[in-house]
């Protein structure tokens, strides 16, 4: 996320045996894998409070260039943008206001340097905000990044949504010679519905030389070494980040009939080991 | 808007078009990776099209009033996606000798179920960048209960899709109104657009449909006055479209719920109409489904509610003899509605309690249908109708209140010929304002209710526009009473009895003293309890044993029954002779009436040497535990 990237039209990989073709069964049949709870946040607490601060900390301002991606947001700590509700949920907002210079706030929070893993299920139960111009993300960056730079550190994105399109979301991988424009991505559409309307479980389950994402326990895409135009990456620990931005290249900019202000709504995050 | 959606002129009827469906059978995304549990495709009734390449179904295309009635035709050269036929509008320049405006509605004569739908959608384009004033849909040319208005879309020259969201669909199960539209010159020059492919349908990633009152805003109201109306305002929905963006649209108040948080103080009807019935507060608040909508009223009333203080007078007709329809003294026969809001009518009702007796209150009435259809009355064997009716409008001459009784005839069913009505007038004296009005009419009075065996309706009108109304039945007089006065349930140490089963009688009391009277008295048993009959009353005197002083008692009590008398009253006498009269209410319908008269009332009579009583009146009078009791 943090390079320029050109929207691009998606290309439908067919997966495995088990994802190609039209006629899926309701129930997909998978490998049993056994997982024990690492790390999580049920983002319980008091009402307007912010998250647990052994367990995220905060990107602050405007990046480079917008975070590399001409993003208008000013990212802040502050409650008003971000903040648990009381009911066990964190609260990201994204808002239109003038704020240091950009014309919109929201937040960034992250576990870089608190906590990271390799391997596992990451997953989140996030309501998503909507409208065109809000690019809500649940994303991992590899802990590497402050010696190798990005895209080599590589970068995981479980979610990320178009407000535009409020119906779809995306997987994608980035690292050395597939990133931005060119990275691996795949696109999921609820045929009714949208998933801004409901929360819904996004996951990926990671291994030595593979990623799978999920959305709501049904598996959409796998990546392996070979699905890969560089290097592969990904065998190394990852840090999470949860963002809901505004503007930029990858999302387009907020129109006059964007609701503000938007909220994403994350239930929880967890983390999981194989036993 | 440049029409009026209540009275409108239909000045053009172009089409009558009788179309069968077009089934357009599509297969919907043959190949998805969708699997998520709920998420199954709902039916798609398939009488959402209005037009594709043609009308669909018994379409009826009508000019509004004052606009260009040839604005509209059918093209069969810009069309959307090749297809066969679009629909095209001259909107006309200023000051054209055609009409200001362009603008119509396509309604359905039998109406459709739009309720498995969500949005109704179209193509459109223009010959210029323009700004359509409204496009909706709800418009029938009559009530318009459910219409929905996007206001000021932009269009321009190329195709563009619209989505017109249903702020409640399951409101839709028999809507006429399909489509409509409305606008006017762009700087005083006329252009021409063109929509295609319209339809209703069901946009499955159509966001979430949020409700507002007062265009979402917190309004205060801080002196309504009590007795007004005030009409909700700033109805509209929002709507998250599929592209993100949020559409606010505005539509009638009747796709809302509302609610007062305090019922005493002000009401609201189901159009949105709040009738301010007391002074204090109350806020209002509504619901578009399941969901809050934004925005409130809080109202704060100034001025003393005229409603009745005291409750309408307990019915004495005994239940035997009673067909109710509302009291809290019988057990009421199933009414399908106390308001059948039919067309014309403004009345609303609220149903309210006076000192904890049940009373229908009507306010902004003109006239008030109230159907039991369902369950129809057979009132062939009943003699009046009675009502108790109070209002605290003018009640003057020429002011009036109308009764009329509906019997839908051998038939049973409304229509067919042999529906039978009368109505019934009543004016002052017999009204009154501010008071409770016991009507009791002979059901002979309403002559031309010539059958009674299917009794369907009862209208109320009148030129009184608030009107509490209470026991309203059908009942029969009996010549005879059926059975004993109520038993009294005094202590005998605090009653001197004159005539009762139930106490110790003064000894040598003379129930029929000669004073030259034509009645004749007799004490038949009813169910073995004595009671006294005067037939044929012009006077009647009771002599007691012995001179009483009752200067200690509070009342003079007695039951009376008469079927037939229409004059009676009661004297109690001291020597001198020293009376005073007291009038009795008569007939007494078809039951026992008990009355406890102070014995203030009959100042200046002796109370410490009281000796007589007399009756003086007409017909035929039963008498019962008549006693003087503290």
């Amino acid at each position: 996320m943090n390079i320029l990237y050109t929207v691009f039209a998606i290309t439908m990989i067919s997966l495995s045996m088990l994802l190609s073709g039209c006629e899926e069964q309701a129930v997909q049949t998978l490998p049993e894998r056994a997982w024990t709870l690492t790390w999580s946040d049920d983002f319980e607490g008091a009402a307007a409070s912010s998250p647990d601060k052994l367990k995220w900390t905060y990107d602050i301002g405007t990046g480079n260039n917008g975070w590399g991606n001409s993003e208008l947001e000013y990212y802040t700590n502050r409650p008003t943008n971000v903040q648990l509700n009381g009911e066990g949920q964190l609260v990201i907002t994204a808002r239109k206001e003038s704020f240091s210079g950009s014309g919109y706030t929201s937040a960034r929070i992250k576990t870089q340097g608190l906590f990271s893993q390799t391997y596992g299920r990451f997953e989140a139960r996030i309501k998503t905000p909507t409208g065109p111009g809000i690019w809500p993300a649940f994303w991992l960056l590899g802990d590497n990044i402050t010696e190798v730079s990005w895209p080599q550190c590589g970068e995981i994105d479980i979610m990320e949504q178009r407000g535009q399109e409020p119906a779809v979301t995306h997987a994608t991988v980035h690292g050395p010679g597939y990133f931005g424009g060119n990275a691996k991505t795949k696109a999921f559409g609820l045929l009714t519905g949208r998933f801004d309307t409901d929360f819904h479980l996004y996951a990926i389950e990671w291994g030595e030389d593979y990623i799978d994402f999920f959305i709501d326990d049904f598996l959409y895409q796998r990546i392996q070494p070979s699905d890969l135009t560089g290097e592969w990456v990904f065998n190394k620990p990852f840090f999470i980040i949860l963002n809901v931005a505004v503007g930029g290249n990858y999302v387009g900019y907020p129109t006059t009939g964007t609701p503000f202000p938007q909220s994403m709504i994350i239930d929880y995050v967890r983390v999981y080991k194989k036993s | 808007m440049k029409y009026s959606t209540k009275h409108m002129n239909i000045s053009l009827i172009r089409h009558f078009l009788n179309i069968s469906i077009i089934v357009i059978i599509s297969s919907l995304l043959a190949c998805n990776e969708r699997s998520i549990d709920g998420l199954s495709a709902p039916t798609f009734p398939e009488n959402g099209k209005v037009f594709m390449d043609d009308f669909t179904g018994d379409l009826i295309y009508a000019a509004f009033g004052g606009s260009d009635v040839k604005a509209f035709q059918v093209d069969y050269e810009t069309t959307y996606n090749n297809s066969r036929a679009s629909m095209k509008y001259e909107v006309p320049d200023a000051n054209s000798p055609k009409g200001a405006y362009a603008g119509g509605a396509y309604f359905s004569r039998t109406g459709r179920d739009l309720s498995g739908f969500n949005a109704l959608t179209f193509y459109i384009k223009a010959t210029q960048s323009a700004t359509i004033d409204v496009l909706g849909f709800g418009n029938d040319f009559g009530l318009s209960t459910y219409q929905v208005a996007m206001n000021g879309l932009s269009v321009n020259t190329n195709w563009k899709k619209v989505i017109i969201p249903i702020p409640d669909p399951q409101k839709l199960s028999g809507e006429k109104g399909l489509f409509y539209y409305s606008t006017g010159p762009i700087n005083e020059k006329g252009y021409t657009f063109w929509i295609d492919e319209v339809q209703f349908e069901y946009v499955p990633d159509l966001g979430i449909c949020t409700g507002s009152i007062y265009n979402g805003e917190d309004k205060k109201i801080p002196s309504a006055e009590k007795g007004s109306t005030i009409r909700i305002e700033g109805t509209q929905a929002i709507v998250n479209l599929p592209n993100g963006v949020n559409q606010t649209i505005a539509i009638s108040p009747a796709y809302l719920e509302y609610k007062s948080s305090n019922t005493t103080i002000a009401t609201v009807s189901n159009q949105g109409i709040i009738q301010v019935l007391d002074s204090g507060n109350s806020i209002i608040t509504a619901k578009l489904g399941d969901t809050k909508a934004k925005g409130s009223l809080e109202l704060s009333a100034k001025g003393t509610a005229q409603i009745p203080t005291n409750q309408a007078p307990v019915p004495t007709v005994e239940a035997g003899n009673v067909i109710s329809l509302y009291s809290n003294a019988y057990t009421n026969v199933p009414i399908d509605t106390w308001n059948t809001r039919w067309q014309y009518s403004t009345t609303d009702n609220s149903f309210i309690k006076i000192n904890n007796d049940d009373v229908i209150r009507y306010y902004n009435l003109n006239f008030v249908g109230i159907e039991f259809s369902a369950n129809q009355i057979n009132a062939t064997a009943m003699t009046h109708f009675h009502i108790d009716v109070w209002t605290p409008d003018p009640t003057t001459n020429p002011n009036n209140i109308k009764v009329m009784l509906v019997d839908f005839g051998a038939n049973a069913v409304y229509g067919g010929g042999d529906d039978v009505s009368h109505e019934i007038t009543i004016t002052a004296p017999t009204l009154k304002s501010n008071q409770w009005i016991s009507l009791d009419i002979p059901l002979s009075s309403f002559t031309g209710l010539t059958t009674k065996a299917h009794l369907s309706q009862l209208v109320l009108s009148g030129t009184v526009s608030n009107l509490f109304i209470d026991n309203v039945y059908m009942y029969k007089t009996v010549s005879t009473p059926t059975v004993p006065a109520p038993i009294p349930a005094y202590p005998a140490g605090d009653v001197i009895s004159i005539f009762s089963d139930s106490y110790t009688n003064i000894n040598g009391t003379n129930l029929s003293p000669s004073w030259g009277q034509t009645t004749v008295v007799s004490q038949p048993k009813i169910n073995g309890n004595s009671t006294l009959l005067y037939t044929g009353l012009n006077y009647q005197g009771i002599q007691f044993g012995s001179n009483q002083n009752v200067s200690s008692y509070g009342y003079l009590h007695l039951d009376y029954f008469s079927s037939n008398s229409n004059s009676l009253e009661v004297f109690l006498i001291s020597p001198g002779p020293i009376e005073t009269a007291f009038t009795l209410a008569v007939p007494t319908g078809s039951g026992w009436k008990s009355i406890d008269i102070p014995l203030t009332a009959f100042t200046p009579v002796a109370l410490n040497n009281v000796f007589q009583l007399k009756f003086v009146g007409n017909g035929n009078i039963y008498l019962d535990n008549i006693l003087f009791r503290k």
